[in-house]
């Protein structure tokens, strides 16, 4: 394991170096802007009434030293990596003083739990489906499926989001127009609120899933097709070995491995869906605060969220990379 | 015993005792390559009117040149065949040991159950045969575990580690992936794997083509020891000549689909009849003959639209009238052997046929 090992701490290496380097982008990209949150603030402030020089002065310098604006652009950058480190993104200025980190921390779970579970539905159902369907070529039903998911799938993902919720929360609503929850409900853990959390969540998580579903169903259909192809499939099944088990720890087991990086990649996209998800079924999660940050002009929020988007995009990468060794023996580890 | 459409395939080939049944008997057997091209339909010979008899113990060569339906008759006889290859007519039949089964006639046979058993198979391509995500142990649970009566899964393991110990190879395969073995250890493997149930009958296509010629030496010792050692049937199929003449006890040369001459392997050597069969062997090098080897001019004919009569008939240097319309029948050549060609046997020639045996080669 002397290998795996060595593989491990280079994985983990060009990890800090990616989030390094993203969020110095993000960084700076946000600091050429020529908006200041600073003078926003004042602004906004000044505008409540007259306000004397020098509290103004006071209020500036304060707000500098909160907002780490302080020095030029490299004694800030470094002021910035001081508090990322110690998960301080600062206050919000359009929720101000919330700090970000309280805001993200809140939409988060709504986000992970929605998009993360939804992916991965449409993964496991794609790939079982598309599995199917590559190795029983004739089999009616499954080609039925095949021609629903590539109906389904060329069909843009807020046209479909907008469908469903005409269709199951205006014209036959049987299912909430928005929000995360029951509007009177407190956030507890409880049977209510977790039905309620639920139930909300039906419908976000359908439009996820059947968008997502044809991608993963194609793809692992054609990459069986080809597989059935391979000697050692032919051979197998020349051997009389068990047809259930010949698909899958031969045909699917083989076809996991690419499909496996694509599973990392759009867990960490996630962020790039929740954007429109959340904002055509007024879900409470990243991309719905994310959206109104950029209204709102509140840059220290949307570089929060882009760091953790940077973070969890590379940390996916991360721990697929990790899994690789283990699921493909043919990858060198050293 | 069934009887044959064609004569002088009697029982009595290479095993004189008419008691003992041939493990594999297949008789007329035709398999095209049906494709429906928009409406379009062509056949490809690849498999035409093939009768073969394979007794237990014996190791039978299908010699033949790329593209001359080797493949496609061992698939056929291994019931392994995929559309568009098609079996539109003939017989397989295979008589093992308690259990016989006629793989294209009647109700689908179930072959899962004879597979591994009985009939076991060294595939062409061998390298890559083996799952290449999972160990060598694997392999050999999901083919041969359910043939051998183990009580336990470590029982097992003994019955395999005491099978690869008798074919001089490490029990620490089982451990490895195969990418981790080299080309011929995969292959020594792979017939291991093939041979752990003790099976009847095995068909091993091309195993030793891709090897080099050391490995292969060493290869195809195994696969003798290994048949005399069982006892079992071999159909070993290769486009190599002399693989063929150290290995094989009956040989049958193969062109364009049909099956142009058989007998033991040292009465054809020594005395080939068929113009093709000649050809091949005059071929093969000899130590201290420096003389060119001659190429035998043209192509094998298109098996989609083959020549009609003899369909060697175009590059044959012994072509006679009788040959460009009538195909020479599969008849008795002396003991054990049988040929299909005018020149060799003229009495097969039909009456009647103006200018039978004027030769029309250029």
């Amino acid at each position: 394991m002397h290998g795996y090992g060595q593989y491990i701490l280079k994985r983990l290496g060009q990890f800090v170096l990616v989030v390094f380097v993203g969020i110095s982008i993000t960084f700076f990209v946000t600091h050429l802007t020529p908006i200041d949150p600073v003078e926003t603030t004042i602004s906004a402030a000044a505008a409540f009434g007259s306000t004397s020089p020098e509290a103004i002065a006071m209020l500036r310098e304060t707000l500098r030293e909160l907002y780490g604006t302080e020095g030029n652009v490299i004694q800030q950058y470094v002021t910035f990596w001081g508090r990322i480190l110690q998960g301080d993104f600062g206050p919000s200025l359009s929720a101000f003083p919330t700090p970000v980190s309280e805001l993200i921390a809140r939409a988060l779970p709504w986000t992970i739990g929605l998009l993360v579970t939804a992916t991965i539905i449409a993964w496991v159902l794609g790939n079982i489906l598309g599995g199917l369907a590559g190795y029983y070529r004739s089999n009616v039903l499954l080609k039925m499926s095949g021609v629903l998911a590539m109906g389904l799938h060329p069909i843009p993902y807020y046209i479909v989001a907008f469908v469903l919720l005409i269709l199951f929360a205006y014209v036959w609503p049987i299912f909430p127009l928005s929000g995360g929850y029951r509007m009177n409900l407190a956030p507890r853990w409880d049977a209510t609120f977790i039905l309620s959390v639920l139930y909300h969540s039906i419908l976000p998580a359908l439009s996820l899933i059947l968008v997502g579903l044809g991608s993963w169903f194609m793809g692992m259909r054609a990459l069986v097709s080809n597989i059935v192809t391979e000697d050692y499939v032919q051979y197998a099944e020349l051997g009389g070995v068990n047809r259930r088990r010949i698909l899958s720890r031969y045909v699917m087991r083989n076809a996991l491995v690419p499909q496996m990086t694509g599973l990392a990649m759009s867990l960490g996209a996630i962020f790039n869906g929740a954007i429109i998800t959340e904002e055509v079924f007024g879900y409470p999660g990243i991309g719905s605060l994310l959206v109104d940050a950029v209204h709102a002009g509140d840059y220290s929020l949307v570089l929060g969220i882009t760091t953790i988007s940077i973070v969890s995009v590379a940390a996916a990468v991360l721990i697929i990379d990790l899994a690789y060794p283990l699921l493909d023996p043919r990858v060198k580890v050293a | 015993m069934t009887t044959l459409t064609q004569p002088g395939a009697g029982a009595a080939m290479a095993t004189p005792d008419a008691s003992v049944r041939p493990v594999l008997s297949v008789e007329d057997l035709r398999a095209y390559y049906v494709l429906d091209l928009f409406g379009v339909k062509r056949e490809v010979r690849a498999v035409d009117d093939i009768s073969i008899r394979i007794m237990p113990n014996e190791i039978y060569g299908i010699a033949g040149e790329s593209s001359s339906g080797k493949t496609s008759l061992i698939k056929t006889i291994a019931g392994a065949i995929q559309p568009p290859l098609t079996v539109v007519g003939g017989k397989v039949h295979f008589d093992f040991r308690g259990k016989s089964i006629d793989l294209y006639s009647g109700a689908p046979a179930d072959l899962d159950a004879i597979r591994w058993r009985h009939l076991s198979y060294i595939m062409q391509g061998s390298m890559n045969v083996l799952n290449p995500v999972r160990r060598v142990r694997q392999a050999f649970i999901d083919f041969a575990a359910r043939h051998i009566a183990a009580p336990s899964r470590r029982a097992f393991e003994e019955v395999v580690v005491a099978h690869l110990d008798r074919l001089h190879l490490s029990p620490h395969v089982l451990d490895a992936y195969p990418h981790e073995l080299s080309g011929g250890m995969r292959q020594r493997v792979t017939i291991a794997l093939a041979t752990v149930c003790k099976p009847e009958f095995i068909i091993a296509d091309e195993p030793t083509t891709a090897l080099d010629v050391v490995v292969q030496k060493r290869v195809l010792a195994m696969i003798r020891e290994v048949q005399r050692e069982i006892g079992s049937s071999l159909l070993f199929v290769t486009h190599d000549m002399s693989v063929h003449a150290n290995l094989c006890d009956r040989l049958g040369i193969m062109y364009a689909g049909r099956l142009v001459e058989e007998g033991a392997t040292s009465d054809l050597f020594a005395s080939p009849k068929h113009p093709y069969t000649q050809h091949l062997i005059s071929s093969l090098p000899r130590i201290g003959d420096r003389t060119p080897r001659e190429g035998l001019k043209g192509t094998p004919p298109n098996l989609a639209d083959p020549p009609p009569g003899c369909r060697f008939h175009p590059r044959c240097p012994m072509a006679m009238e009788v040959c460009r319309t009538v195909v020479p029948p599969f008849v008795t050549a002396g003991k054990g052997r049988r040929v299909a060609c005018f020149a060799a046997e003229p009495e097969t020639i039909p009456d009647g046929i103006a200018n039978a045996t004027r030769s029309i080669a250029a």
